[in-house]
């Protein structure tokens, strides 16, 4: 009975637990349920890069980043898929075109000079850009459309401000002649970034450093027509420029954002064609349908799920029920820990895990019944009932895992959601259905009025009833 | 009331073999229709393409009044180059206020032209209720194929755990009852989308993988109880031994199988347009899983060990059966 105590204890604890969970941390809705966008995009291999890496793969990522950042969206999501995908979701946008166009691009990075006489203007720019920047950070994090919207238009006028201080050189220095860019460790803390130009591409930057040595003015580097860095160059190439191919872009980087500015580079100077290889929207309106559809899908499921057990199974049934009822709310909370993202599929595996946990309790509600058709007591039909279904409960589960294990390696996103929840699902389906269940069901049992083998098995036949002994 | 699946056996391998065979000549007819010419009609997800939806907004005064004219839509489609495309209307509320169009991949240009040119022809549309999905040909080739990765990985998974949790050829009867689930499930929607156009997406291989685990699950159970009785009863005839596990373990399969197809028929009805045939494909699978692990892969285990069984019995010195049994 100590073991008992302390499992009910556990299980009103993990309910509490439970409860908590679902009204603290909301559950994120997938874009099929909120509405908005999702676009893959494919980066393909070119004739100079004829193989996707890692290395490249960050660098398209960061210049996606910045472009999203361009568009404004609250909450965007942009992660890496696979070897060669970026999959970008943007909630809320219904009109997908202005975003489309703005990824589908090539990066265009460029080293421009710096116009005459312009130095305290582009000082004052750039310091009202990284307020507006910060503001942009914070703002990203709330959902006020307008000021979002605002702060966008203040810094695409700060960027254009900004860009006419700078003028191209005649051929233009363009990315397609960077070589490679990467930050390395100075001596000390400080941190450096190293760029590398082919030949052409070097004798352009020789002579671009060589008219800006010793004046103060920038060398203005251009990712998408925004500027991400200045440096200046010293007196001392004034004579030749700085030659040989390759430069260093010293200040005082920390390793973080001496990395930063070599894959912001990188990515800027990669001829890597991107394709959106997928775009998905759906309606704002349309989504909160897939809701109320899924809701009322969810609980039709499960209240005739319900109502079947305690029909067919008497008194079991009904702790089975109280069991599925804390199967879903367990599994509810364990989606909000992990931070699952609910899908449309997502949705369904939840639904269809309810209807395959009660097998558990019906494989092991039957072999009670046959227990006691067999004529043992009650106590001992209910004991075996749960010790002889166990291993058709873990090999069935095992075998689900299996495929759930096989969905998640090899789908993709909206399949990976669907294998999650229903392998968790079967996962928290274990301990409901075997443990709550036979916790519970003893439970009933020490109450002498709930001790009677009608409420277990109906019509069995009178001379297999045996005496109750605890 | 005792259920002898034993003795009927050919019965039942018949009745599985037609539906089989059915599915198949569908697949083959499928194939050899030029505007599928594939064994099921694959979706946007697999061969690319665009879907667009769109429904009017009726909010709008005077915007819904005249019903859409459908011939004025595929005017719209013909002008823009885009004949070839599938338009259908569809229904919100009773009303045919939206249309659904096919079409081969779109950039945005010709994406944003063709909904401007609708928009004029048929009434203003509410942004919040679009739907439009584009995917690439070559992103859906790479869904069909780590689908059909996944579901081959997956086979192999149960079949090495099952193989090492009973025995081998309880694994490979278990793998053959699978087959049989997944050609039936496969066969039907062959049909369903010769006769009534229905597609299947990347939600379908989904659909089959779950089929997997389910259909084995049924079978563990039955197979279980057969791996107890022998135990208990070695020396009892093989096929006694089966027809009474399954017999055993009868009331739970229909329970079970009834439990997770209320949950289904409940997706299949409230859940929305995208879940509706995942259901249905669920539906189908699961009901054939119940059905095989019942009279599929317990009477081929039956008919397997009874082969056994004789051969022992024929042989001078019986030795190792289960190896025997292996290279006949």
């Amino acid at each position: 009975m100590q073991r008992q105590r302390s499992l009910l204890i556990l299980i009103l604890v993990l309910i509490i637990a439970a409860f908590t969970v679902i009204a603290t941390i909301p559950i994120p809705l997938g874009l099929d349920l909120r509405g908005g966008s999702q676009l893959t995009i494919q980066v393909k291999p070119s004739a100079e890069i004829p193989k996707i890496t890692e290395r490249e793969l960050e660098g398209v990522k960061r210049v996606v980043e910045g472009r999203i950042n361009g568009l404004g969206v609250s909450e965007p999501v942009i992660q890496t898929v696979g070897s060669d995908k970026i999959l970008v979701q943007l909630p809320g946008v219904n009109d997908p075109e202005q975003a489309e166009r703005v990824l589908g691009g090539t990066a265009q990075l460029e080293f421009r000079t710096q116009k005459p006489n312009t130095e305290t203007q582009l000082l004052a720019f750039q310091a009202s850009r990284a307020e507006l920047k910060a503001k942009q950070e914070e703002l990203r994090k709330s959902t006020d459309k307008a000021a979002i919207a605002k702060n966008q238009e203040d810094l695409q006028k700060n960027n254009q401000a900004i860009a006419e201080l700078f003028e191209s050189t005649n051929p233009p220095l363009s990315g397609k002649y960077l070589k490679d860019a990467y930050g390395e460790p100075t001596q000390g803390k400080n941190w450096h970034v190293t760029i590398r130009f082919d030949q052409k591409g070097g004798e352009l930057f020789a002579n671009l450093t060589k008219n800006l040595a010793g004046t103060g003015r920038a060398i203005g580097v251009f990712l998408d027509n925004e500027l991400i860095s200045a440096p200046s160059v010293g007196i001392e190439f004034a004579a030749a420029g700085i030659t040989g191919g390759s430069a260093i872009i010293t200040g005082r980087f920390t390793a973080q954002e001496a990395n930063d500015l070599g894959v912001q580079l990188r990515g800027g100077a990669l001829p890597v064609p991107v394709e959106i290889a997928e775009r998905r929207t759906v309606g704002a309106t349309l989504g909160k349908d897939s809701i109320q559809s899924s809701i009322y899908a969810g609980v039709g499921g499960l209240t005739l799920v319900l109502i079947f057990m305690v029909v067919y199974y008497r008194l079991p049934g009904l702790i089975a029920d109280v069991s599925l009822v804390i199967y879903s709310l367990l599994t509810w909370a364990t989606f909000a820990l992990l931070g699952v993202t609910l899908t449309l599929p997502g949705i369904a595996g939840f639904i269809l895990s309810i209807g395959m946990a009660v097998d558990a309790n019906v494989l092991i509600f039957e072999r009670t019944r046959e227990e006691l058709r067999a004529g043992k007591s009650l106590y001992r039909s209910v004991e075996s009932g749960f010790y002889r279904a166990f291993s058709s409960i873990l090999d069935s589960n095992v075998t689900t895992w299996i495929a759930c294990a096989a969905l998640f390696w090899l789908g993709s996103g909206l399949v990976k959601g669907f294998a999650l929840t229903l392998a968790l699902g079967v996962a928290v389906s274990m301990f409901t259905a075997i443990t709550c269940s036979r916790t519970l069901l003893f439970l009933a049992i020490s109450i002498p009025s709930l001790r009677k083998t009608e409420l277990f098995c109906p019509n069995l036949p009178t001379s297999n009833k045996a005496e109750v002994t605890p | 009331m005792k259920l002898s699946i034993n003795k009927s056996r050919s019965l039942w391998w018949t009745i599985s073999a037609a539906i089989i065979l059915a599915g198949i000549i569908s697949m083959v007819i499928s194939w050899q229709q030029p505007n599928i010419h594939a064994p099921l009609r694959p979706g946007l997800d697999f061969i690319g393409g665009t879907r667009l939806q769109f429904v009017r907004d009726c909010t709008k005064p005077g915007n819904c009044d005249k019903p859409i004219n459908i011939n004025a839509v595929r005017e719209v489609a013909k002008a823009q180059g885009l004949g070839d495309s599938s338009i259908q209307l569809i229904s919100e509320n009773g009303a045919e206020n939206g249309v659904l169009i096919r079409t081969k991949d779109l950039t945005v240009d010709q994406r944003t032209k063709l909904q401007n040119s609708l928009s004029e022809e048929i009434g203003v549309f509410d942004p919040q209720k679009n739907q439009i999905d584009s995917v690439g040909p070559t992103l859906g080739k790479e869904l069909l194929r780590s689908g059909l990765l996944a579901l081959i990985v997956s086979f192999i998974g149960i079949t090495i755990y099952m193989s090492f949790r009973f025995q081998l050829d309880y694994a490979v009867f278990a793998i053959v009852a699978l087959f049989h689930d997944i050609l039936i499930t496969v066969g039907a929607f062959s049909i369903l989308g010769l006769v009534a156009g229905i597609e299947v997406d990347s939600l379908f291989i989904v659909a089959l993988l779950t089929i997997t685990g389910f259909s084995v699950n049924d079978t563990v159970v039955i197979y279980d109880r057969i791996r107890e009785t022998i135990k208990i009863n070695p020396e009892h005839p093989i096929a006694e031994i089966v027809d009474d596990a399954v017999n055993q373990t009868l009331t739970r399969s229909i329970n079970t199988t009834l439990t997770v197809l209320l949950t289904l028929t409940s997706i299949f009805l409230f859940g929305g347009e995208t879940l509706r045939y995942f259901a249905l494909a669920l539906i189908i699978g699961f009901t054939m899983g119940a059905y095989s692990s019942i009279f599929i892969a317990s009477t081929l285990l039956t008919w397997w060990r009874e082969r056994d069984e004789s051969q022992v019995v024929e042989s001078v010195e019986p030795i190792d059966t289960s190896a025997s049994s292996q290279d006949s």
